[in-house]
């Protein structure tokens, strides 16, 4: 399920700026959400429901003993096997025509189970209370902003990013820009890579960072879990069939157990008593 | 029953009983607050807890009543648990060939079943299967509902061990109450976990082995009276 555009981030010239958590807020209408200082130039410690797009600023020390920042724009990946979307019970986790992974709000009963099956921590759980004052949870994270895609615009934070940092292009246009880009970094960051992992088939928003994913948080080579795998190709449809199974043995016994009754009248069935 | 009152012999005591219809009551509450979550087909069971959240709220309240039977038990009858748990590890020839007879008598037919245990093989296989799935559906369930003290892949894989364990349970449900209070051949035993006694008739002819038993400890009784 490729996406003809991808989302490029090129952390590489990043400033810092943090105009695309501002755009991301903007557009998609998210309260503000006041943290503790950290000891650390970061605004935000992680993603929330609240908070889809969070700069991080990693502070390291160069080859020479200077010192430097890494920034990186976070946000979903908008995984092509996406690990939310493989744990939700209830289908309201989809991938749209741009390759963007949505939540449907109506079909999302907050059980959170998304949240243990993303591997990068962006998904996460909003409190919200009805008018009766009853609270109830639904899941949300970034969009891709595809109410903008579908109007034909770009994501918020790509039209606020001042570095091109941010691009949304056609895919192949991206992927050759990567490659590019990552020829023309290596001499200043040498472990520099980019960032699309295979394992769960690539990513709709792709990397180009300056160091290994690790160092980002982000992990070296993510897969499908297996524990993913069993539980929904496996023990699911077979847990269902099993189901079916054993009440038609119930509904064959009780035919057949009647049959016998009606044959030999009331002894028949009835021979231990 | 047609031959007026029969002879009565003691099967289940009372702490036994109750333990076993308060977990019975619990999963039958745990297993209706899951199924529409488990499949679509039962979405419209939201509404009757109130929404997802009321019924998460009433699936966490059965699961303390899923757990407590066997504290209970170990308090009010230790002895009949433990005899529980030593027969139904007890597997002999007998018990293994109860298998082989046992479709015929399911199905209707005639069946030589050789003489039972106090739990015949098949209750034996429910009973296992029961703590095994019991097992495995607290252990998981307790995980999901604290993921926050435990590792991401420990609590990934707690989804899928309720979920086997909710499919294994739900069809050893179905025979258990299926042979319990459905088939004709087996439904005197019903009134051994609701009165606590079964005909006479019944022991001997579906537990013969403990119907021996009672007898010979009758004879040792009437030697030691006489």
């Amino acid at each position: 399920m490729a996406a003809e555009y991808l989302k490029f981030v090129d952390v590489t010239k990043c400033d810092g700026c943090r105009a695309c958590m501002v755009a991301c807020k903007n557009w998609n209408d998210l309260p503000p959400e006041y943290e503790e200082f950290q000891g650390s130039i970061q605004s935000h410690e992680q993603l929330t429901a609240h908070t889809w797009n969070v700069l991080t600023f990693n502070e390291q020390e160069t080859t020479n003993g200077g010192f430097e920042w890494l920034f990186r724009h976070q946000s979903c990946l908008h995984c092509v096997q996406a690990g939310c979307e493989k744990a939700c019970p209830e289908d309201a986790i989809s991938h749209t025509k741009f390759g963007s992974v949505v939540v449907d709000a109506d079909k999302c009963v907050g059980c959170g189970y998304c949240v243990q099956g993303c591997q990068f921590n962006v998904i996460s759980l909003a409190t919200y209370k009805d008018k009766r004052g009853k609270e109830y949870r639904k899941a949300q994270k970034c969009t891709l902003c595809t109410d903008r895609l579908e109007q034909g615009l770009q994501p918020a934070c790509v039209t606020a990013c001042h570095t091109d940092c941010l691009i949304y292009d056609e895919r192949e246009a991206v992927l050759s820009e990567a490659n590019s880009r990552l020829l023309q970094v290596k001499d200043r960051f040498p472990n520099a890579n980019i960032y699309n992992p295979q394992g769960i088939k690539g990513t709709t928003t792709v990397y180009l960072l300056a160091d290994k994913p690790s160092v980002y948080g982000l992990p070296e080579n993510p897969k499908v879990a297996l524990s993913q795998v069993v539980w929904k190709d496996y023990a699911q449809p077979i847990g269902k069939a099993m189901l079916g199974v054993t009440t038609m043995a119930v509904i064959g016994a009780v035919i057949s157990n009647s049959i016998a009754k009606v044959k030999n009248g009331d002894k028949g069935v009835d021979h231990h008593e | 029953m047609s031959k007026g009152n029969p002879k009565m012999v003691k099967r289940f005591s009372k702490p036994i009983i109750f333990v076993h219809w308060l977990n019975a009551a619990a999963f039958f509450v745990l297993y209706i607050s899951a199924l529409p979550m488990y499949t679509e087909y039962f979405d419209w069971l939201y509404a009757v807890f109130g929404g997802p959240a009321g019924a998460r709220l009433v699936h966490r309240i059965a699961a303390i009543f899923f757990v407590l039977p066997v504290v209970i038990i170990l308090l009010a009858d230790p002895k009949g648990f433990f005899f529980w748990i030593k027969q139904i590890m007890s597997w002999k020839k007998h018990d293994f060939a109860f298998f082989k007879e046992f479709p015929k008598e399911f199905f209707g037919g005639h069946a030589n079943i050789p003489k039972q245990d106090f739990y015949n093989a098949g209750e034996k296989v429910n009973s296992i299967l029961t703590i095994l799935t019991a097992a495995m559906l607290i252990c998981s369930g307790f995980v999901m509902w604290f993921p926050q003290f435990f590792p991401q892949a420990a609590v990934m894989w707690a989804y899928p061990i309720h979920n086997i364990g909710l499919g294994l349970s739900a069809a050893v449900v179905i025979g258990h109450i299926y042979l319990s209070v459905g088939h004709p051949g087996s439904k005197a035993s019903l009134r051994g976990m609701t009165k606590g006694d079964v005909p006479e008739e019944y022991a001997k002819a579906h537990h013969g082995r403990w119907y021996d038993e009672l007898k010979d400890a009758e004879k040792k009784d009437d030697k030691r009276i006489g």
